[in-house]
């Protein structure tokens, strides 16, 4: 991988952009191969997820359990669609393998598993847990190791209704973790509707004030808001976790499927997936 | 039979040895939901501080982030309430410490009715089948002192997850200091000919009550401890039906789905004998005194004697 900091501001804003319409291609490709898959809120997170895996964490493909290396905990872990792609094109394992998604025998699980494939830093795909996780992997890095790598983790905005995800918090305020970011993709929508609809959750900043966070926002698909916003996380040292709210659009990069809570967990067919690879393609 | 009266429950026996392993393994730390001076997890948090981490009356957070430190290559030890970390944990347990093979172990107390006094809400009757079925865990429940202290050795040595039932209060002392245990082990803490009572924890003390009561009326008892119930003793359970030709099975747990089915299936498929299972007959218990309580559900020695005589006269 060629190394952003050698790049200028703008010139790693435009990689990013590239790489985010790639990661967004290949999520498409697999939950139509798959015929199975979380689509929408995988196109929500892509923006964020290139420039975390390809720009601000400290990581090594070739040596994934490197003990100082940057952790990522997908905690809405049904859009693992996105952490396969961004794990295989960052040279975790091999790209082609991204078709085998949901299959048998894959390394590629329906909800991520740490043990089957390299890059995971934890299973997830119960809603909460894998917050909760992030905080104990946080905790061994402050309290235990002493080391100061970060431990990032991407919540759904539904996902916030779980408790597990206030009483983590709690803790993750409790233990002083400015390790721990937390980023919120915020599309608005979860299976059964609107977060308004579904579970009133607003304010969230204030709720993650209140918690104890420091709270940043971004435009989740401006990828300057998004590398700025998430260096200023990085650099984080207050004593506070952070919490990022990253506005998004689910489906977002294919017309069809942004804001459209059908396609949270349903496999285009063909011609949908020509159109949206045409799309994502003419936006690259 | 007497029992000398232990001065200690397991539970804190439990947490005594995990004190001082912590003093020579610095490697484990020990997570807790505000309950130390319930689980006696506060007398290692005096020791060892820095290894100790009170997580808030969260258990699910508190197992949550207890395989998240333990999935970066941690020891871990998780103390709590046997209903809450069986039941509202369960899941947390199940998929994201059991299925990847984690290091966490559980210091569980309130196992059974030796919560008696507490009431329903605080006694796990059911922890045996939870934790029993999931794949991966291994589960120990030690009646004495001695065998307490061991499973905290066996727990934290055995790679993997490791749930262990301790008692609320404290019963009687079986075992003298030299004794040994391994995981997958069994004790015969009483030779009998005429029907093998298998049984585990304060269990362990009625059946034998039940078996001098049993010797009364001519019939030898056999009675083995089964400290460790996943996985268990198969060996030393055939070799007693063997002779016995009987089998008992009384635990404090639901009747459904505890160890007696456990070993009944694995009987019945290998060498049937008449059998008896002895628990909860699909019921909550309630509040009141240990030994009162015990008898009202059917678990106390006479009650087991009675059903084993009843075994015996059904065989003969």
């Amino acid at each position: 991988m060629e190394n952003p900091s050698n790049l200028s501001f703008d010139a790693r804003v435009d990689r990013l952009n590239k790489i985010a319409q790639e990661l967004r291609m290949h999520v498409v490709d697999m939950v139509y191969t798959a015929q199975s898959g979380h689509i929408g809120g995988s196109l929500s997170a892509a923006d964020f997820v290139a420039a975390l895996y390809f720009d601000l964490m400290n990581l090594d493909p070739a040596n994934p359990g490197w003990a100082d290396r940057d952790r990522f905990v997908l905690s809405k872990g049904h859009v693992c669609p996105i952490w396969y792609a961004a794990l295989a094109v960052r040279g975790f394992f091999p790209v082609e393998e991204l078709k085998t998604l949901r299959k048998n025998n894959s390394r590629l699980q329906g909800h991520p598993i740490a043990t089957y494939l390299p890059g995971l830093d934890a299973s997830a795909g119960s809603l909460g847990i894998g917050f909760a996780q992030a905080v104990g992997i946080a905790m061994e890095g402050k309290l235990m190791r002493k080391k100061d790598y970060k431990v990032y983790t991407v919540l759904g905005d539904g996902e916030i209704n779980e408790g597990i995800i206030w009483e983590s918090s709690l803790a993750a305020a409790k233990f002083k973790l400015d390790n721990l970011v937390a980023i919120i993709d915020i599309n608005n929508l979860q299976l059964d509707g609107t977060l308004a609809e579904v579970m009133p959750t607003e304010p969230i900043d204030e709720k993650f004030r209140a918690l104890g966070f420091d709270v940043l926002k971004m435009n989740g698909h401006d990828m300057a808001d998004v590398l700025t916003t998430l260096m200023k996380a990085k650099r984080a040292c207050s004593g506070k976790p952070t919490c990022v709210l990253a506005y998004t659009v689910k489906g977002k990069g294919v017309s069809f499927m942004e804001n459209q809570l059908d396609w949270h967990g349903k496999a285009p067919n063909e011609a949908q997936y020509t159109q949206a690879i045409a799309e994502l393609k003419g936006a690259a | 039979m007497d029992f000398a009266a232990a001065k200690s429950p397991t539970r804190k026996v439990f947490a005594e040895r995990m004190t001082a392993r912590g003093d020579t393994d610095s490697e484990f730390v020990v997570f807790e939901s505000d309950l130390a001076k319930s689980t006696y997890s506060y007398i290692f948090k005096d020791k060892h501080p820095e290894r100790y981490f009170n997580m808030g009356i969260a258990e699910i957070g508190t197992v949550a982030s207890a395989a998240g430190m333990a999935a970066e290559g941690r020891n871990v030890v998780v103390c709590g309430y046997g209903v809450f970390i069986t039941m509202r944990a369960l899941e947390a347990i199940r998929s994201f410490i059991c299925y990847p093979h984690l290091n966490v172990k559980f210091l569980s107390s309130h196992g059974g009715l030796t919560a008696a006094i507490d009431g329903v809400t605080h006694q796990a009757t059911e922890d045996i089948a939870f934790m029993t079925t999931i794949p991966q865990m291994k589960v120990l429940v030690p009646a004495d002192s001695a065998s307490a202290a061991a499973a905290f050795d066996i727990a934290l040595d055995t790679p993997g997850p490791v749930f262990t039932r301790l008692m609320r209060d404290p019963l009687f002392e079986l075992y003298g200091p030299g004794e040994s245990f391994k995981l997958g082990g069994s004790k015969v803490v009483r030779k009998g000919k005429d029907v093998t009572i298998a049984t585990y924890g304060d269990m362990v003390f009625q059946s034998l009550l039940a078996a001098d009561e049993l010797a009364k009326q001519g019939i030898d008892a056999e009675v083995i401890d089964f400290y460790s119930l996943k996985p268990w003793d198969q060996a030393t359970l055939a070799e007693s039906l063997k002779k016995t030709g009987a089998l008992v099975v009384a635990e404090n747990h639901q009747r459904r789905n505890g160890f007696g089915y456990e070993a009944a299936v694995w009987t019945l498929m290998n060498n049937p004998v008449p059998t008896e299972l002895i628990g909860l007959e699909d019921t909550f218990a309630e509040s009141g005194s240990y030994p009162i309580t015990i008898d009202k559900f059917g678990l106390s020695g006479p009650k087991i004697a009675a059903k084993t005589a009843a075994l015996v006269a059904k065989k003969r």
